[in-house]
């Protein structure tokens, strides 16, 4: 399981905890998200995000 | 069209100020009128966006609706002349990531957005926890009585941000000055006149020398840091490239402005708020202090309860169509964020103050590639501020009536009279 930064926010979207009150269940992998998802915090689309370790 | 007296009074600095006039005005428009069309006086027609949905739907589309093309903030016809005809033709005083759009805007960001991410911004927290002891100390020692806004709120961010960009602590009030001077400019106790009431030619006068002084300052860090380097935000703005080039001077001056301004005033303004809203709700501030884990969410209700950045404005780059209203190509709009903050569909009892409101989509930070880049930065300050108060002191209550600045851009409260108790 990965987690994505938005580069424009900094929101994290975490695979392993999905998102789900917006639907998104839990183990939901990056690539399976739907690719007009937008960011929650600031609309941004998948491009915007990069892979990252976060500590 | 929006009737008169509800279009004076979305633009009406003290309006902001008394908050309930803008409040009953935004309500209406919410419910009758939500993305209409307002011609104030002296003002140049534009469009009131007034829906949670609407903000949000117009913020993220940043390449039809531009910050750019027209003033970014609300402004009178004669000052739009007046500044056009002082700034070569262009309707801003600087060129900061506010007035940018892209390609400008996401190079000029990409410069410092990895220092404001959530694991960078993280690093300060120690240092950070350390300065608001010292504010607490502050209130410790002013005896269980003072101005919050005025003697706390407004020094604690401000030295936060000071001490990220380099900036010597002696140079901290005349950095407050010159924000007040900018961001009060409608009101004559922090504006640099001093007058009850500017013609537009001396306000703008006001404005301009400001703006000066700021560059003036910022010019001399810069040539400071290009030759010593520190780990500070100012040397990352000083020996920034964008596209192989170090930063125009007028870019890179605008950079510093924006990082100096906003960077502490809203976060006081929004931390007054918070203290103010508590110092009425004595109930609230038990629960606060017997479970600090109910921290973030209060925090979040604070902005949105503040909500101290009023508006931006948008121009349509192409003809358009929000939430079925046709928005003809060049038209101006402004993104009232109050009033998204304040949406019934979007929040339950939109205007009680809920410390443990969750959901809470508040937008004060704005939405799109546009929002704040500091918003970290902002949160985790408020965050340690809000730990150290609940952690020593005992109970606090209004000791005078709190005001609000006077302005239809930037306003919160500038005096919070309260008497506390500290442990």
């Amino acid at each position: 399981m990965k987690k994505w930064q938005c580069k424009v926010c900094g929101f994290i979207y975490d695979e392993a905890e999905g998102l789900p009150a917006d639907g998104i269940a839990p183990g939901t992998l990056w690539a399976d998200l739907p690719d007009d998802w937008a960011c929650p915090d600031c609309g941004s689309v998948k491009s915007e995000f990069e892979m990252v370790e976060i500590d | 069209m929006i009737p008169q007296d509800i279009a004076d009074t979305i633009v009406d600095a003290k309006a902001y100020a008394a908050e309930k006039p803008v409040d009953e005005a935004f309500k209406f428009l919410r419910k009758e009128m939500p993305l209409a069309r307002a011609e104030p006086e002296g003002v140049a027609p534009f469009w009131a966006v007034t829906k949670h949905a609407d903000i949000l739907e117009v913020a993220k589309q940043n390449d039809l609706f531009h910050n750019g093309d027209l003033a970014t903030v609300m402004t009178t016809i004669e000052v739009d002349q007046k500044v056009r005809q002082l700034m070569g033709g262009s309707p801003h005083l600087v060129r900061s990531l506010v007035q940018m759009d892209n390609p400008d805007h996401i190079a000029y960001r990409r410069l410092t957005q990895a220092w404001f991410l959530p694991q960078n911004v993280k690093k300060l927290e120690e240092r950070i926890k350390d300065i608001a002891k010292v504010f607490v100390d502050r209130m410790a020692d002013m005896g269980g009585e003072c101005d919050f806004a005025k003697d706390i709120a407004l020094y604690f961010p401000l030295h936060v941000i000071m001490e990220t960009l380099g900036v010597p602590e002696a140079d901290e009030p005349r950095m407050l000055k010159l924000t007040q001077e900018l961001f009060g400019s409608q009101d004559p106790d922090l504006n640099r006149t001093g007058a009850e009431e500017t013609s537009f030619e001396e306000g703008i006068a006001a404005i301009q020398a400001t703006i000066g002084d700021f560059m003036e300052y910022f010019n001399a860090i810069t040539e400071d840091r290009r030759a010593n380097p520190r780990e500070d935000l100012s040397s990352v703005i000083a020996n920034g490239q964008i596209n192989g080039q170090p930063l125009d001077h007028f870019a890179a001056m605008s950079y510093y402005i924006i990082a100096a301004t906003a960077g502490h005033d809203t976060t006081s303004n929004t931390t007054s708020s918070g203290l103010w809203a508590l110092a009425e709700r004595p109930d609230d501030f038990k629960r606060l202090k017997a479970d600090p884990s109910m921290i973030p969410a209060f925090m979040e209700e604070t902005i949105r309860w503040g909500t101290p950045v009023k508006h931006f404005m948008r121009s349509a780059t192409a003809d358009a169509e929000v939430s079925g209203q046709k928005i003809a190509k060049g038209d101006w709009m402004m993104l009232c964020y109050p009033s998204g903050n304040r949406d019934e569909d979007v929040f339950d009892k939109p205007f009680e103050f809920k410390i443990d409101r969750t959901p809470n989509k508040q937008l004060a930070f704005g939405y799109g590639s546009h929002v704040c880049i500091g918003q970290h930065l902002a949160r985790l300050e408020m965050r340690l501020f809000w730990e150290e108060i609940f952690r020593r002191v005992e109970h606090v209550e209004l000791a005078g009536q709190p005001l609000n600045s006077v302005s239809n851009f930037v306003c919160g409260p500038k005096n919070v009279p309260i008497r506390y108790k500290m442990r």
